[in-house]
């Protein structure tokens, strides 16, 4: 089979690279769009991620996992003493201020357990012995606190709500939403660190599951016993803590804009740089019907030439995003692309291509092959 | 036998309140191995009607029947089967894909008529071979001559063996020692191949291999 598709594009080289360059533009600004927004998410949700624990109880609506609130500790004995319940321990997430030895006053927000192996958490220690926490006024901190509290290491103290701890131990990837640095402390000395508002207080309790225990019924067998509380399976509650910040500010609306737009020049790029070629080969096109092409004929030609144009505009605005990454991930933004979504914006890319072409489309099916016989 | 018969065509064009009566009533056959010059003035509707034997345009009146089917104008959409089927063009402009060698050009159209694969790359090569062109099947039509390129036209038109022929001014674009091979290589396949031929031209070298002049003028066949 002789491609006059193909032959056509190869003919007109420069339009060709201006047709890939627009779909290369759009492909590029969805990825980092959408995978910068992915990656501020899982920000939202990471700590929840990997925690080991199947349930989260929560104090009544609580929005989001940063934005905890308090109920009693106490609580705990109840849930423990569900059927199907193996573990249940509280967990306090609360924000403190932490004094830099420049005398400045920052955020922290601290993550305290009593056991912290016991739930994973946190789930990579860069330096440092996490069964130590316990044995003193001591601190493990993010290493992506470098950015808001300068360099630290193990052995220095820092002020945390007034007290002096020391930094034993570093973590890395465990993050906030709202870029607040994550510290871990122990369980009681937190509760020290909150004085009146934290005495004989938790804010949330993790819950792990006996082996074969049916996840809905010991759910439901908590929300009896404590019905003035919330409880979240693990994917509810980091799908609804990411779903706070995607309503409540304009992240979404922003990154569906920038999308959109992207998108918008994508198309006008494919359709103008399209329809000027069919123009330019009109004669030709009258030639193809002329010599009793049919209207599927012509259709597959143009059509080929926006699938050629949708796949190499999409290798190359992948390639520019995938080579983007690590760039950005030095800036402290993280990119996320998975496969899934990879092959979405590649069956999007080959559809508004092929839309694209309908512009041209709609001019040669209308074309009388009459023309072929004028000069 | 008769690959071509037109009785009675009339064609009117209509722009805005202005009605033209281009064609006024032309009858004309080819038979097989038969070719037909058809002259006339510049403006007096050959091409036209040509379009209309080529099953290109529709007759306002009239009746077409080529290889055996009869043109129905009510039912256009039948159009490009017969063309694809019956009917080989050859145009003043050449008409040629720029972007194709000249085997490709030839191939192309044999895909076009629903011919693929090493099937039809073969009979590109032996068409072109037929017109003389073995040596330049992959050359680019830039890179051919005025005479070559029509050649290249020829071998496009004959390729899958349609059995008529059409051909619009094919020699007005080329010199005439040029002219004169392009005929020539009309003459010998027309009627190696036992096709009919039509041209329509008012190049006075054409009479000579034609089997029979037929004169258009005003929009009626001078006998
Ligand atoms: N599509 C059309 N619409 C209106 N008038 C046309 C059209 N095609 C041809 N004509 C008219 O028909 C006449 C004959 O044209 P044509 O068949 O091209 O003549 P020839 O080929 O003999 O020079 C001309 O006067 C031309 O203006
Ligand atoms: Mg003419």
């Amino acid at each position: 089979m002789v491609s006059l598709a193909r032959r056509n594009l190869l003919h007109d080289r420069l339009r060709f690279a201006i047709t890939i360059a627009g779909v290369a533009f759009a492909v590029t600004l969805v990825f980092v769009q959408v995978g910068l927004f992915l990656g501020l998410l899982e920000n939202a949700s990471v700590t929840i991620e990997h925690t080991g624990a199947d349930l989260w109880v929560t104090s009544r609506n609580t929005p989001n996992v940063d934005f905890a609130h308090t109920f009693p500790e106490t609580l705990v004995q109840r849930v423990r003493s569900v059927p199907g319940v193996a573990r249940a321990d509280n967990l306090l997430v609360w924000f403190m201020q932490i004094s830099l030895p420049t005398g400045t006053q920052e955020g922290t927000l601290v993550y305290a357990l009593e056991d912290f192996a016991a739930w994973d958490l946190p789930w990579s220690v860069k330096e440092g012995r996490l069964e130590d926490l316990p044995r003193g006024d001591y601190l493990f901190l993010d290493d992506s606190a470098t950015r808001r509290f300068g360099p630290f290491a193990a052995g220095e103290y820092r002020e945390v709500n007034e007290r002096r701890l020391k930094i034993i131990g570093r973590t890395v990837a465990a993050r906030s939403f709202t870029t607040t640095p994550i510290s871990f402390v122990d369980y009681g000395l937190a509760q020290e660190l909150g004085s009146q508002t934290l005495r004989g207080k938790t804010t949330y309790v993790l819950v792990k599951l006996a082996p074969g225990a049916d996840l809905e019924a010991v759910r439901a067998e908590i929300r009896r016993r404590l019905p003035y509380n919330d409880v979240f399976t693990k994917a509810e509650w980091a799908k609804r803590s990411r779903s706070y910040w995607v309503a409540n500010t304009g992240i979404g609306l922003n990154m569906y804009l920038t999308v959109f737009l992207g998108v918008l020049v994508g198309v006008v790029v494919v359709a103008l740089t399209l329809y000027t070629s069919t123009m330019e080969h009109l004669k030709e096109f009258g030639t193809v019907k002329a010599i009793g092409g049919s209207n599927r004929d012509i259709y597959r030609i143009l059509a080929e030439q926006s699938v050629i144009a949708a796949v190499l505009g999409f290798a190359a605005g992948a390639l520019f995003a995938l080579a983007a990454a690590p760039g950005m991930a030095k800036a402290g933004l993280q990119l996320i692309i998975t496969p899934g979504f990879g092959a979405a914006v590649l069956v999007g890319t080959v559809l508004l291509c092929l839309a694209a072409s309908l512009v041209s489309f709609r001019k040669v099916a209308a074309l009388d092959p009459a023309l072929v016989f004028r000069g | 036998m008769t690959v071509l018969s037109s009785r009675n065509v009339v064609k009117r064009f209509t722009e805005g309140k202005q009605t033209v009566e281009v064609l006024k009533g032309v009858s004309l056959e080819a038979r097989r191995g038969e070719i037909v010059a058809l002259e006339g003035p510049s403006g007096s509707g050959k091409t036209t009607f040509l379009s209309i034997l080529g099953c290109i345009l529709t007759p306002t009146e009239g009746r077409v029947v080529v290889d055996g089917h009869e043109v129905d104008a009510s039912r256009p959409g039948e159009l490009p089967a017969i063309r694809r089927r019956s009917i080989g063009f050859v145009f003043q402009q050449f008409n040629l894909f720029p972007a194709l060698t000249a085997l490709e050009n030839v191939e192309y159209s044999l895909n076009v008529r629903g011919r693929k694969g090493p099937a039809a790359r073969k009979e590109a090569e032996r068409v072109l071979d037929a017109v003389g062109l073995a040596d330049r099947t992959s050359f680019l039509p830039r890179d051919l001559s005025g005479g070559q390129k029509q050649r290249v036209a020829i071998a496009r038109a004959l390729a899958g063996a349609p059995p008529l022929l059409l051909a619009d001014e094919p020699t007005a674009n080329l010199d005439s020692v040029a002219g004169r091979q392009v005929l020539e290589t009309f003459r010998d396949l027309a009627k190696r191949e036992d096709r009919a031929l039509v041209i329509v031209t008012h190049d006075p070298q054409v009479r000579t291999i034609a089997d029979r002049v037929a004169v258009i003028r005003d929009g009626l066949l001078a006998a």
